[in-house]
């Protein structure tokens, strides 16, 4: 209906590509109301444990395996420790892991992948052959054996915030080979096209058509497998902190959450439902913002 | 055909050593002395010196990797780091075929669930069945397996509660072990070929031979088993690797969390004895079964597709 709309007012004047984009991209509902509720994770992860009196690590020995009420909003664990304030701290852990996940593929898979594809040569036989290296992994598995071989002396010398390192490190592993061989057969076409050639015959040089004609082509490409992937990356954080190879206690973790209130079930069914229904959450808005991503920056679809 | 075969063998080598020198090399290069670890406050240099020779870690590490190949090749995956002078196929030999009935069972049901309901939505298609089994196809995917666990001992618990038969929450050996790890394996994988087998017959019934074959007035029976599922049974074959990579992650948390005695589950406890030449094996074994089951799904696929066949 407003596809027609826009059809019939072809004096529309256009304001540039960005707002467009913007509303092709929330034109879709569904899309919208994921970005939204993404958004109010994020305010959550990150103000929530500010304003929240209830402490993610000490133990309220009064309130064991307690159901929701007034003084604890989702209820507490077996140890008696709040679940809305270890969910929040949990959140802000899966999210921070995203984020750096999602930064090293960019800065190492998808800066190799543009390289390789467009210098060729030696640089692309050793960046493809890496990738193919990284891929004779199945799953999770050369993740999980760097975070258990350096995961022990990484907490002892760096603590915490090394332990987050290793995890979003160990996670990238399996991620960015991935990124890099899509950005790579991206460039692979992009550089026989006429409008680098012609870049090229009016004697730019490479760093210009990188920058000027690459990035941007290839950006969509990297935004929309970047947010698809945070899906994953959320459950495999939760996969190795659960296997006790990721976020190490007291310190809170959605998998960890999930796995070690699993036994209480009985007594308390919600302090397994909230972690568990949060990482779903998280997981269905990031595939659908994805997806709504890919649409709206896909040009075959204009309407 | 020979040309294909020659080809997945040619560039066999390099996946393997890629696999066996990672390895070889995160372990390598491991924090800490395993040697000085293993004996504790005792700091006798000869009887260090002589641990150290007997676990080969007095070599450079060219020669530390030949030895670790060789003993691969001869079914020796070299001592455990926490019992002095064990063998690792020790620890892990008895978990291997634990995981291995556990991952074939579940790759049976997911097969044996995914096919059916894939081919009978295709055949419903935008029917009501079509859309509700093809939701739930997709909740199988893509929800965890640690919260599909979550999710199946609570209703397990509620059929307790109610005085209803119900499932043993942990343990290995008894028929009734097997229910819900297998389910929970199985449904992630189950979800991807119930899913790919719908798409794939639904591209096979726009075909023109399969037209022609309803035309020409063939049973539509017939139409079906012979000429279109045949065809649409080949994507169904190539995923079967893929998911064979799906069951490798999930038999560890399945494993784990449900104490089941096999490699996932062996290697955990290890890791958390710092045991690194366990999950250094566990990890060699694992990426090697996903190599040759990815092989044979190959040659199945240019054995089946003559396509492949010339064209390889």
């Amino acid at each position: 209906m407003s596809t027609a709309e826009t059809s019939l007012k072809p004096t529309q004047i256009e304001t540039g590509t960005a707002p467009r984009f913007v509303r092709r991209l929330f034109h879709n509902r569904l899309t919208l109301i994921s970005a939204l509720v993404f958004v109010a994770i994020v305010v959550l992860a990150l103000l929530g444990p500010l304003l929240y009196s209830q402490s993610p690590i000490r133990p309220d020995y009064s309130a064991i395996n307690a159901f929701p009420s007034a003084d604890h909003l989702l209820g507490t664990d077996n140890l008696g420790r709040d679940t809305l304030a270890r969910l929040m701290v949990g959140l802000r852990i899966s999210l921070i892991v995203a984020l750096y996940v999602e930064a090293l593929n960019i800065v190492l898979g998808a800066t190799l992948g543009l390289l390789a594809g467009y210098y060729g040569g030696w640089l692309d036989i050793l960046v493809t052959r890496i990738a193919d290296m990284l891929f004779a992994f199945p799953g999770l598995l050369l993740a999980i054996l760097v975070a258990a071989i350096f995961g022990p002396a990484v907490t002892e010398r760096f603590g915490g915030i090394g332990r987050l390192l290793l995890v979003a490190g160990s996670l990238s592993l399996v991620s960015w080979p991935l990124m890099a061989r899509l950005v790579r057969s991206q460039v692979l076409v992009l550089r026989e096209q006429e409008f680098v050639t012609a870049a090229r015959s009016l004697g730019a040089d490479r760093v210009w058509i990188i920058l000027r004609h690459l990035v941007p082509n290839t950006a969509s490409l990297v935004v929309v497998a970047s947010t698809l992937d945070i899906a994953s990356v959320v459950v495999n954080e939760a996969v190795l902190s659960l296997l006790g190879l990721g976020i190490q206690p007291p310190d809170p973790s959605i998998g960890k959450m999930i796995t070690e209130a699993m036994p209480f079930l009985e007594a308390n069914a919600w302090q397994v439902f909230f972690p568990s229904a949060a990482l779903m959450v998280i997981v269905l808005t990031v595939s659908f913002l994805g997806d709504g991503l890919r649409d709206a920056s896909d040009p075959s679809n204009v309407t | 055909m020979f040309k294909l075969i020659l080809k997945r063998l040619l560039t066999l080598p390099f996946v393997i050593v890629s696999i066996t020198f990672i390895t070889f090399a995160v372990g390598y290069a491991a924090p800490g002395d395993p040697i000085l670890a293993m004996l504790g406050g005792r700091t006798d240099p000869e009887a260090v010196e002589r641990l150290r020779h007997a676990y080969g870690l007095d070599l450079p590490w060219q020669e530390q990797y030949l030895d670790y190949l060789t003993g691969l090749l001869q079914g020796d995956l070299g001592l455990s780091f926490r019992y002095q002078g064990r063998p690792v196929t020790d620890i892990i030999g008895g978990g291997i075929s634990v995981s291995i009935s556990l991952g074939s069972a579940a790759l049976l049901l997911s097969l044996a669930v995914g096919i059916p309901v894939g081919l009978w939505a295709a055949f419903h298609q935008n029917s009501f069945g079509d859309r509700a089994s093809m939701a739930l196809m997709l909740i199988l995917f893509s929800v965890p397996s640690f919260v599909m666990i979550a999710v199946l001992r609570w209703i397990n618990y509620q059929l307790y509660a109610h005085g209803l038969p119900s499932l043993p929450v942990a343990g290995w050996g008894r028929p009734e072990h097997w229910v819900m790890p297998v389910i929970v394996l199985a449904s992630a994988s189950m979800g991807y070929i119930a899913r790919l087998s719908r798409i794939s017959m639904l591209e096979v019934q726009k075909q023109d031979y399969v037209r022609t074959a309803n035309a020409k007035g063939l049973r539509p029976r017939r139409v079906i088993w012979i000429h279109a599922f045949r065809n649409a049974a080949l994507p169904i074959i190539t995923v079967i690797a893929p998911s064979i990579a799906f069951l490798v992650t999930g038999a560890f948390v399945v494993e784990n969390l449900f104490s089941i005695p096999g490699i996932g589950y062996l290697s955990v406890q290890a890791i958390q004895q710092r045991d690194y030449p366990v999950i250094q094996s566990t990890t060699v074994i694992l990426a090697l079964t996903v190599l040759l089951m990815n092989l044979i799904t190959d040659l199945l696929y240019s054995l089946i597709d003559p396509r492949v066949r010339v064209e390889g």
